[in-house]
């Protein structure tokens, strides 16, 4: 080994926890990208190549009921590639150990060979077959619903098709492409205990339904470069003397939307947050760097004076700067694939597929360790620089003793009060007011990190609370198979233990404004109900009024319209015409996007009379036990959603992954706080162990000397903490406005607690790291502060 | 020549002959490192030194004079031997005692003056005034070295002289009873070496303090009390001057 790198090995070890520090900081914003890019790369490759493998289609329609023989004029329709027809419904479950009823969305399989388009993937045993005689019918079932219950091929179950109770024979697990995201329709998050999905043979399926010859579900694929919108309308066409229930793209399609949504959000993380921890590293590479070389100013002229090249002694330092990079990269790599793989575990609960595996993002791996040596070069480039261009017989020489003046704040009268370390800490930040403003906006940045894991938590919690306390207060919410006439109600109040039942309309429909278009399920509320409510942004209750519309926040602004203006609704199923109301109110909500009616108005809306769908129930709890078995036995009921339920699935899910993003988080913002500190006590150590030593000799403490080392970084924290609470509140915001989906969205809920964390966190891990290198100053050489200069 | 006992245990003609010694230094050893590495800096001294007297030590360098200096000043402990300031064994006295010896009893002259660069000349004293016992005000301390009229401004806006005058008043300003003075104008051309030593002279005259004084320069043997010259460690030559010469009369 060249002597040099024998130097360089010695000073390395010399410096050894601030280089650690300065790797880790690095290896913090590599692992973030790593890990959300891998993510990203996981999930694209597996999506891709499930849609290809299995035939996910382009196109989707849903529909009361068509012949079978509609299919082949879908299949005339030009720019269509492939057309697959059946059956999809939904059913009520009678599944063991559950005490509520389930609900499950029963899809067709081709009487005769597999399905063209959406083909299930059997995880195991076998793909159910038509039976006859008085075989026990059979029936797949979707791995989340499977696993959530402990079902396996052999198990049955019971299910109510069009009012009849029967019994299945479960063949096999299967997953689907087009279940990817296997959630209640409008759901944001699944429920994999309530809600699930299986699939029947078509006769079976059909035949109790009284369907038999028909279907009601739609995919397609098109061919190439064809415009997705001319088929749809085509298609719309076609099947509206059929029921058409309307017909959408993937972009529309809620388990791919729910996947690009996922992606959007890991995009946006995978930028923002890598860039400030290379930033921070490169500034600590800098400063690090910077000492380093004005320590060893003598042993650069020492060794250009004996020959080495200015080119010789830059590489040696350049050297010192990569060993850190490349320490920071090894680090960070390892951590990258460590969090990816625990995220990609995680996924496991929102997202199925055959098999998702961790895809490390090689090309990005190899752009952010670039991207950090080059930072890192930036950052030593200085201070080389400064050395070799250096004459020997100058360098030979001890630098110029720094010069000071008062800082400007020092002529107001409060300054007379100031001790002399307040003075030095206030002139050493003067001295260096570039260095000094990025330690404090360095550790600004750790608070504000530590402040976003913490809002999205409350924000969470506040959806629990808030919608489900305030907004939604009914105890459970049942479905009719079909709408009905509105009495039905009085058939709810008589079940067991019903304090209060409001019925509800809910219609798929179409909402334009000019060019945009969305398509979702019209919810008709009474007035001014007390169950389902609809809250606005202060919170407090709108009434609907008898004309016109209110809908998401979001919504509205996807839709880009505001109070007052007209959006056209035109309802996608029944005879009813196009209607233009006004939009009259923004409800705030934070799963999906709603659009909210008055029930009467609906129902003048569809030209039908006084129907229901279904209708929000509280429940006495005394009772809850009786009522569902109540429920169980009532046949015209297609499923419930009960709202506990619910919210535990949401506490189960989120909770852990919002616990695990908290934790990386919050390890994070420590290890830059702590890393920042350390480093910038040590180098003040060092530039100053002259002045230090020199106090010790006069007859100041350790602890006082300690003091006066630690005064500035103090006065730093301080100034970071209430800057750092500003960058955290405005980070946030990004983040929630970021990861605002028309699926999922968050408020944006900051607590006095959230703010004190993130302070006491930073504030710790700087005094923590602030005392750790003061312990230093027991090693001050003492007897050394006497000797002179040269 | 060897010293004789006389001159190093007896005090000059500044000092009474009777007062106990400030320093009663006994066989005082100190060796760097151990084996076959150990190196010996002071080899077994004798000393005494009292209140009042003005001491030169000279010797090359590696003689052991920083080493002495040092044991004096409380920055290091002896290997072997007795060290007492007041009758009080300095020799074993632990961290937290060797600070308040340090804070109260001794004033540092450096030869690279150590000035705080972020602090005023009249800061630099206040620093150490505001934590010794019975101190003079920095303005006054200051006056004593003829720098009343530079109290505003930093090291970097002094010259080198003004900057030791600077270093002389914050060592005194706290009334020490021990001056330490490594090579105090070591650093500077000869004229300003004079006011510096001359501030020093009117220190031990006007307030009584013992001033230690190490330099490579001869010269500077006429202005002390006595003189001792150190050479591998122990003291080989140790004179009382029957006179003690003024700054000014030196032979520049």
């Amino acid at each position: 080994m060249p002597l040099l790198d024998r130097k360089l090995l010695r000073d390395l070890r010399s410096l050894k926890t601030q280089a650690l520090a300065v790797a880790l900081v690095m290896a913090c914003g590599l692992a973030m990208m790593i890990t959300t890019r891998s993510l990203m790369l996981s999930l694209t490759a597996a999506r891709d190549g499930y849609y290809r493998e299995n035939r996910f289609a382009q196109v989707f329609a849903r529909l009361k009921r068509a012949p079978n023989a509609v299919r082949e004029q879908l299949a005339a329709i030009p720019g269509v590639a492939t057309v697959e027809t059946g059956l999809a419904l939904q059913v009520t479950l009678d599944v063991p150990g559950l005490a509520e009823p389930a609900t499950g969305l029963f899809n067709s399989l081709p009487e005769r060979g597999a399905p063209v388009l959406n083909r299930p993937y059997l995880r195991a045993g076998r793909l159910p077959e038509a039976q006859s005689g008085g075989a026990l019918a059979e029936l797949a079932v979707g791995e989340a619903f499977a696993e959530a219950h402990g079902l396996r091929p052999g198990d049955t179950v019971s299910a109510v098709l069009n009012g009849r109770k029967q019994k299945f024979l479960l063949t096999g697990i299967v997953l689907s492409p087009e279940f990817i995201f296997e959630a209640p329709p409008g759901a944001a998050l699944p429920d994999n205990k309530t809600y699930g999905v299986f699939w029947a043979p078509y006769k079976e399926l059909a035949t109790a339904f009284q369907l038999y010859g028909g279907f009601n579900s739609v995919a397609l694929t098109l061919a190439p470069d064809v415009a997705e919108e001319a088929v749809l309308a085509a298609v719309d066409r076609l099947l509206a003397p059929y029921g058409g229930r309307g017909t959408y793209g993937r972009n529309n399609h809620p388990s791919d939307r729910r996947l690009t949504d996922e992606l959007r959000v890991l995009k946006a993380l995978s930028f923002a947050f890598p860039l400030v921890f290379l930033s921070v590293a490169a500034f600590m590479v800098n400063s690090v760097m910077a000492r380093q070389v004005a320590l060893q100013r003598e042993q650069i002229a020492m060794l250009k004076a004996c020959g080495f090249s200015n080119a010789q002694v830059g590489a040696h330092y350049l050297k010192f700067a990569l060993v850190i990079v490349a320490g920071g990269v090894v680090l960070g790599t390892a951590g990258g694939l460590f969090l990816g793989g625990k995220f990609v575990d995680l996924y496991h609960i929102f997202f199925r597929f055959p098999a998702l595996r961790f895809q490390p993002d090689l090309p990005a791996l190899g752009t952010a360790a670039a991207a950090s040596a080059l930072a890192a070069l930036a950052g030593v480039a200085g201070a080389v620089q400064r050395a070799v261009q250096l004459p020997p017989a100058e360098a030979m020489r001890p630098e110029a003793p720094a010069s000071y003046r008062p800082a400007w704040f020092e002529r107001l009268r409060i300054a007379r009060w100031l001790g002399p370390s307040s003075r030095m800490a206030l002139r050493n930040i003067r001295r260096r007011p570039a260095r000094s403003a990025l330690t404090c906006l360095a550790l600004a940045l750790a608070t504000g990190i530590l402040i976003l894991p913490n809002a999205m938590r409350d924000g969470i919690a506040h959806v629990l609370d808030f919608q489900w306390d305030v907004v939604q207060r009914q105890t459970v919410t049942v479905m009719l198979a079909e709408p009905q006439a509105a009495r039905v109600l009085a058939d709810f109040q008589h079940l067991p233990g019903v304090v209060l039942a409001e019925p509800f309309r809910s219609v798929p429909v179409e909402l334009r404004s000019g060019p945009q278009v969305r398509r979702l399920a019209l919810q008709g509320l009474p007035a001014r109900g007390s169950l389902d409510r609809v809250i606005d942004g202060h919170p407090a209750q709108l009434t609907l009024p008898e004309r016109g519309l209110i809908i998401s926040a979001k919504l509205a602004e996807v839709l880009h319209v505001q109070p007052g203006d007209p959006l056209t609704i035109r309802p996608l199923e029944g005879e009813a015409r196009d209607l233009v109301v006004p939009l009259a109110g923004l409800a705030d909500d934070f799963a999906g996007v709603a659009a909210y009616m008055e029930l009467g108005a609906v129902n003048r809306l569809l030209l039908e009379g006084d129907r229901v769908n279904g209708a929000h129930l509280t429940v006495a709890a005394g009772e809850w036990d009786t009522f569902l078995r109540a429920l169980k036995a009532t046949p015209q009921i297609a499923g419930c959603y009960v709202k506990n339920s619910l919210r535990e699935g949401f506490r189960a899910t989120t909770a852990e992954s919002i616990g695990l993003l908290q934790k990386m988080y919050a390890t994070f913002a420590a290890i830059v706080a702590f890393g920042i500190i350390y480093n910038s006590a040590r180098i003040s150590l060092s530039e100053r162990a002259r002045e230090l030593a020199t106090l010790r000799v006069l007859g100041f403490t350790r602890r006082e000397v300690g003091a006066v080392l630690v005064g500035e970084l103090v006065l730093l924290t301080l100034s970071a903490l209430p800057l750092g609470l500003l960058v955290g509140t405005q980070l946030a915001r990004a983040i929630v406005t970021t990861v605002s989906t028309e699926t999922v969205r968050l408020p944006l809920v900051l607590t006095t607690a959230n703010y004190a964390f993130a302070v006491a966190v930073v504030a710790t891990a700087s005094a923590l790291s602030a005392w750790l290198a003061a312990r230093k100053i027991a090693g001050l050489d003492l007897a050394g502060a006497l000797k002179a200069l040269d | 020549m060897p010293p004789t006992a006389e001159a190093i245990h007896s005090p000059g003609s500044a000092g009474a002959p009777h007062r106990a010694p400030v320093f009663e230094v006994r066989g005082l050893a100190r060796v760097f490192g151990e084996g076959t590495a150990a190196v010996t800096a002071l080899a077994g001294v004798d000393l005494d030194l009292f209140a009042g007297e003005l001491i030169v030590l000279l010797g090359a360098s590696g003689s052991g004079k920083s080493t002495l200096l040092n044991q004096l000043g409380g920055l290091d402990s002896p290997t072997q031997g007795t060290l007492r300031y007041r009758g009080w064994n300095l020799g074993v006295a632990d961290e937290a005692a060797l600070t308040q010896f340090r804070r109260n009893a001794v004033g540092f002259v450096f030869q690279a003056y150590n000035l705080i660069p972020s602090l005023t000349a009249r800061e630099n004293v206040a620093l150490i005034t505001e934590i010794c016992r019975d101190p003079m005000t920095p303005e006054a301390a200051l006056d004593l070295v003829g720098l009343g009229a530079r109290l505003d401004h930093f090291p970097a806006q002094l010259s080198g002289g003004e900057q030791q005058r600077v270093a002389i008043a914050r060592a005194i300003a706290k009334r020490p009873e021990v001056l330490l003075c490594d090579e105090p104008t070591g650093a500077l051309d000869v004229k300003t070496g004079i006011t510096v030593l001359e501030a020093i002279e009117r220190i031990n005259g006007e307030l009584g303090t013992l001033a230690v004084i190490i330099t490579h320069n001869a010269i500077l043997a006429d202005m002390a009390d006595r003189v001792f010259t150190l050479s591998d460690g122990r003291i080989v030559n140790a004179r009382t001057n029957a006179h003690r010469g003024s700054v000014r009369d030196l032979a520049w």
